[in-house]
């Protein structure tokens, strides 16, 4: 592609990253109408129209965050850190009887969920941190302070409990340390006793080879980097631990315990509960074939097959209605709006922009590929939502804070 | 900054930290894409078979709704099973064209004696829902006869969709009796799902309302089962995945064992006629447990369990009348509590030594009492009275003195520690309401509207208990409790829990909610009053006596509006040694408790001491 008018990296605007965006916002609307369509409710108080609202206030929010300077952000870091951990806590005592889980704050008008709030508020002061102190794997002591911030909102958010949330404040934080100083192969030390655990639970041969693989390639690694002999034990040690640890956890969980992670990796062992609705999601999309049934035709998802299918299970929606042109289209825009994304760090020479921009791109990557893995059957159930395409309008203004965030960072910073 | 590398070097790493990071991405998206192509395009046609034809469905086991028994083990409450004939929207033809076939089908069903099934109009209405309501069954036919189901099934061939389906609903063997007690079980409504109360219900489920039912819905409705099952193309199950472990058992909800005697409340029931508006409580004092609870008019709660036109037809009747059978008088009627409140004030008296059996007013009845510029009458004229003749002959002169002696605050002291008071008693069943003894503050704050206030001239009203609210429950707690001395006990109607094997679940402990005691000197004068009230042959409730049982009782006639019957009251307790059972009746608009009241009171006695009527 020729660096045409609309790539000009000393534009103010992308208009590239706005076309996309509402592409995308567009997709939601529709799918969110299909799904919910309904003889019964009149329009203003349908879902899609809802939906709408959300955007068009998002969009006034990514408008007004234009035109805040990148100090005013650093520092407001700590500010909104602090709140957002006040009222992490306060879900965690205050709100927890009714249905729903202990993870909203109703303030009548609108329902927050301090968690969304978090992400960004994470997100923030993490790069901020990290854009003033790199990390390295040779000064264990510069990895306190972002461990810290990091363990108090990652432990409010799992206690809630919502692990996949939880985890998207882990991938920020790996994601941060990767731009803030650490190279390829000490995030793959970092990663490796997460894969042990994974190839060592299998008792199959293929995965006993590919942990002592793994293993192999952790000792050269170590060797390559020159780390000193006290952590390269350490790392060793982990990974070859945590491949016998989790077997021998395993044999000493109880078999109801154990049937609950099998339920929880494998959906389908549980007919009744989360395997029923991967099931119908992947018939709903396997019937979709590659040109789907047209806008509205979904008889799986129309005859209300899928109970969340305009939240979590939007994707099933499109995989129907369209098929795999549809799905392919849909993640070609995901990865052009990911792509338009972290070129913004190209824009500034900032580390605090660079580590910011990135933040923002994993928190939708992982999003994007949780929900639709989910989806497809390739991961375990959870509950996150797919940015721009699920219904919800916590998450939908999220997003648009994060597109407003993103925009903010290339007005302000060329030149 | 970085100030290890150079800043140029620092760019270079940076865009290829980039470069990796979108390249992770799009390797993820690669493996979706791949897999999405399975689905679609390899996998196709078994998933488009399976969204076409043969379908998984989630039916949901609704748990059998427990049971209630009477002390005795007499059932009140039961199920029965009833069918209902619907459509099922998965399973009706996609053109239109067959659908109408399918509604004309139905239309032209007719039974033995040619009278059609449905109603064209009714029918429209059940092809209308099942355009959006996809996941439920909409009824076009609710408790069908087994005739009707007959000829269902016999066309099942050609009705694709339509399916006869068994429910279990309310059975009240007993119709009208207790029905305020027991409530009744209705579709769980719009306003009912907002409420967080039943965050845990869904729409369609059926659910208790008022009474019982609703009080201890959580305990009767159980766990409800799941099942995983096949259909095939005309809806009718193929087999259930039962192996694959998609099957979880309902579980059944707990019986329950109430503390309502079945022959007794017969009995009650029979003794206050269904013209009549009134209420009756039986309790037992030493422990809380009501025997028997009536309301009249009263209400059959088999109709809710009807099909919805007659559903519709018995609600309106009985939410338009104006005589309000819905209300439990006998926890929600608020009257004046009349003359048994003057066992209140004497009793306020003798405990703070103001009066005693041997103190005589100077004043004696003269029909009257003359207070300032007003003349308070009295019922009748009685001379000069002690307190024990006094509350025998319900005289109303000797209270209004004694009243202004003791004054309020002693006075509603005395009563709030027998149960009377705004503070509700708790008992088990939703809809109580709290009473009121008004003292200066409370009757100023309340009359504010109408600029009343306080004044001491009606101390003579309220020491003769006309003036307060209490409800019949509150009376009978009263009484019981005076006559035990030991406590008021929080009148409850559960028992025990039982599960569907017979096991104790859960037992109610009784538990104390008043201090309800007093000094010996005082109970004793109270018992000898209440006993001559209806032991000695002049006095008011003689009418309430039960031959060979020394019964304890005070009338009243409560004014409530000029030219009106009094409402009439009899408060009762036995035997007075050992009480035993408590029972307060109240009759609205029907004249004097003595004369009115009181017999109805000794009908319950009668039958809880096994005496015999004699003719």
């Amino acid at each position: 592609m020729s660096s045409g008018r609309f790539l000009d990296k000393s534009l103010k605007f992308d208009w590239f990253f706005i076309g996309v965006t509402i592409a995308l916002m567009t997709c939601g609307v529709s799918l969110v109408y299909s799904a919910t369509v309904n003889e019964e409710i009149v329009v203003y108080d349908s879902l899609w129209f809802r939906q709408i609202i959300y955007f068009v206030s998002g969009i006034a929010i990514a408008v007004g965050l234009i035109f805040v300077k990148i100090d005013w952000l650093k520092r407001a870091a700590v500010p909104s850190y602090v709140i957002a951990l006040v009222m992490l806590v306060f879900v965690l005592f205050f709100a927890g009887d009714v249905k729903g889980a202990g993870r909203w704050i109703d303030l009548k008008i609108i329902k927050l969920q301090p968690s969304e709030f978090a992400k960004i508020a994470y997100l923030i002061i993490i790069s901020y941190w990290l854009s003033k102190h790199p990390v390295s794997l040779f000064k264990l002591k510069s990895f306190a302070v972002p461990l810290g911030l990091f363990i108090v909102p990652f432990a409010l958010v799992l206690k809630q409990p919502d692990l996949s949330t939880a985890l998207v404040f882990t991938a920020i934080t790996l994601v941060g340390f990767f731009f803030a100083g650490l190279t390829f192969t000490d995030m793959f030390l970092i990663l490796s006793p997460v894969l042990s655990v994974l190839f060592s639970h299998s008792q199959s041969m293929v995965f006993q080879v590919l942990w002592g693989v793994l293993i192999c390639l952790v000792v050269l690694s170590v060797i390559r980097r020159h780390l000193s002999k006290k952590l390269s034990g350490v790392i060793i040690a982990t990974n070859i631990l945590a491949g016998y640890a989790s077997t021998m956890v395993w044999n000493m969980l109880a078999p109801h315990q154990q049937k609950r992670v099998n339920t929880f990796l494998d959906p389908m062992s549980d007919p009744l509960g989360d395997g029923y609705q991967v099931l119908q999601s992947l018939t709903a999309i396997g019937s979709g074939g590659v040109g789907g049934k047209g806008f509205g035709n979904g008889s799986q998802t129309n005859l209300s097959f899928l109970p969340e299918e305009h939240t979590d299970f939007i994707f099933s929606v499109l995989g129907e209605q369209f098929g795999f042109v549809g799905c392919a289209a849909v993640l070609g825009l995901f990865a052009l709006f990911l792509w338009r994304a972290s070129s913004i760090c190209k824009t500034n020479d900032d580390p605090f922009v660079t580590l910011l921009t990135m933040g923002a791109c994993t928190i939708f990557l992982f999003h994007i590929t949780v929900n639709i893995a989910m989806t497809i059957g390739l991961m375990p159930v959870t509950g996150l939502p797919l940015p721009f395409l699920s219904y919800g309008g916590s998450f939908a203004l999220v997003c648009m804070f994060l597109v407003g965030l993103l925009m903010c960072l290339r007005y302000q910073g060329s030149k | 900054m970085y100030n290890d590398t150079s800043e140029n070097e620092a760019r270079i790493r940076r865009n290829w930290n980039v470069l990796i990071f979108l390249t992770g991405a799009f390797i993820l998206f690669l493996v979706i894409l791949f897999q999405l192509f399975s689905l679609q395009y390899i996998h196709y046609e078994e998933n488009f078979q399976r969204s076409e034809n043969n379908r998984l469905r989630r039916i949901e086991l609704i748990a059998d709704r427990g049971y209630i028994y009477d002390r005795n083990g007499n059932v009140l409450v039961r199920n029965r099973p009833s069918y209902q004939i619907a459509l099922q929207a998965l399973e009706m033809p996609k053109k239109k064209a067959d659908r109408d076939s399918v509604f004309r089908r139905l239309l032209d069903i007719r039974d033995s004696t040619g009278t059609r099934l449905f109603d064209s109009l009714s029918l429209d209405t059940a092809f209308q829902r099942i355009r959006w309501v996809k996941t439920r069954p909409v009824r076009i036919l609710e408790d069908a006869t087994m005739e009707q189901v007959a000829v269902i099934e016999e066309h099942s061939t050609e009705l694709p969709g339509v399916s006869v389906i068994i429910e279990s609903r309310r059975e009240y063997p007993y119709g009208t009796l207790a029905s305020h007690v027991l409530g009744y079980t209705s579709e769980i409504s719009e306003e009912q799902l907002k409420l967080p109360e039943y965050a845990t219900y869904s729409q369609g489920d059926r659910i208790g309302q008022k009474g019982l039912e609703q009080e201890y819905d959580k305990e009767f409705r159980g766990t409800n089962g799941l099942k995983l099952v096949e259909v095939n193309a005309s809806g009718r199950e193929v087999r259930t995945l039962s192996d694959v472990g998609a099957l979880i058992e309902p579980k059944p909800g707990l019986h329950m064992v109430s503390t309502i005697d079945l022959k007794l409340q017969k009995v009650a029931e029979a003794a206050i006629p269904d013209t009549a508006r009134g209420a009756l409580v039986a309790i037992d004092p030493r422990n809380g447990e009501i025997l028997a609870m009536v309301s009249s008019p009263r209400l059959d709660p088999n109709i809710f369990s009807l099909k919805r036109r007659e559903r519709n037809k018995g609600w309106a009747h009985v939410a338009l009348d104006t005589l309000r059978p819905l209300n439990n008088r006998a926890i929600a009627g608020i009257y004046p509590p009349a003359s048994v409140f003057k066992l209140v004030t004497a009793g306020a008296g003798l405990e703070n030594g103001i009066i005693s059996e041997t103190k005589y007013y100077p004043r004696s009845c003269i029909g009257g009492y003359q207070y300032g510029a007003r003349f308070q009458k009295c019922w009748g004229v009685h001379g000069n009275l002690n307190v024990v003749h006094a509350l025998r002959l319900s005289c109303d002169v000797y209270f209004y003195q004694a009243g202004l002696e003791i004054d309020m605050a002693r006075i509603n002291e005395f009563a709030r520690r027998f149960g009377y008071g705004e503070k509700l008693l708790g008992v088990d069943i939703p809809g109580e309401r709290a009473g009121w003894l008004p003292d200066s503050a409370s009757f100023n704050q309340r009359n504010k509207r109408l600029g009343w206030r306080w004044a001491r001239g009606l101390i003579l009203n309220l020491a003769i208990g006309q003036g307060q609210m209490v409800t019949p429950l509150q009376q009978a707690v009263f009484v019981g409790s005076l006559a035990t001395n030991k406590g008021v006990y929080r009148p409850h109607f559960m028992k025990e829990l039982r599960d569907a094997q017979g096991n104790v679940v859960r037992r109610f402990e009784p538990e104390i909610i008043r201090s309800g005691t007093m000094k010996p000197e005082t109970h004793r004068v109270l018992m000898n009053a209440m006993d001559s009230v209806v032991n000695h042959p002049g006095g008011t409730g003689k009418r309430g006596a039960v031959p060979g049982i020394r019964v304890g009782g005070k009338t009243g006639s409560g004014e409530w509006k000029k030219g009106q019957k009094t409402h009439a009251w009899f408060a009762s307790v036995a035997p007075l040694d050992d009480p035993q059972i408590a029972v307060a009746v109240v009759l609205e608009a029907a004249g004097g408790g003595g004369s009115m009241a009181a017999p109805i009171a000794r009908k319950v006695m009668m039958a809880f001491f096994g005496k015999e009527e004699d003719k």
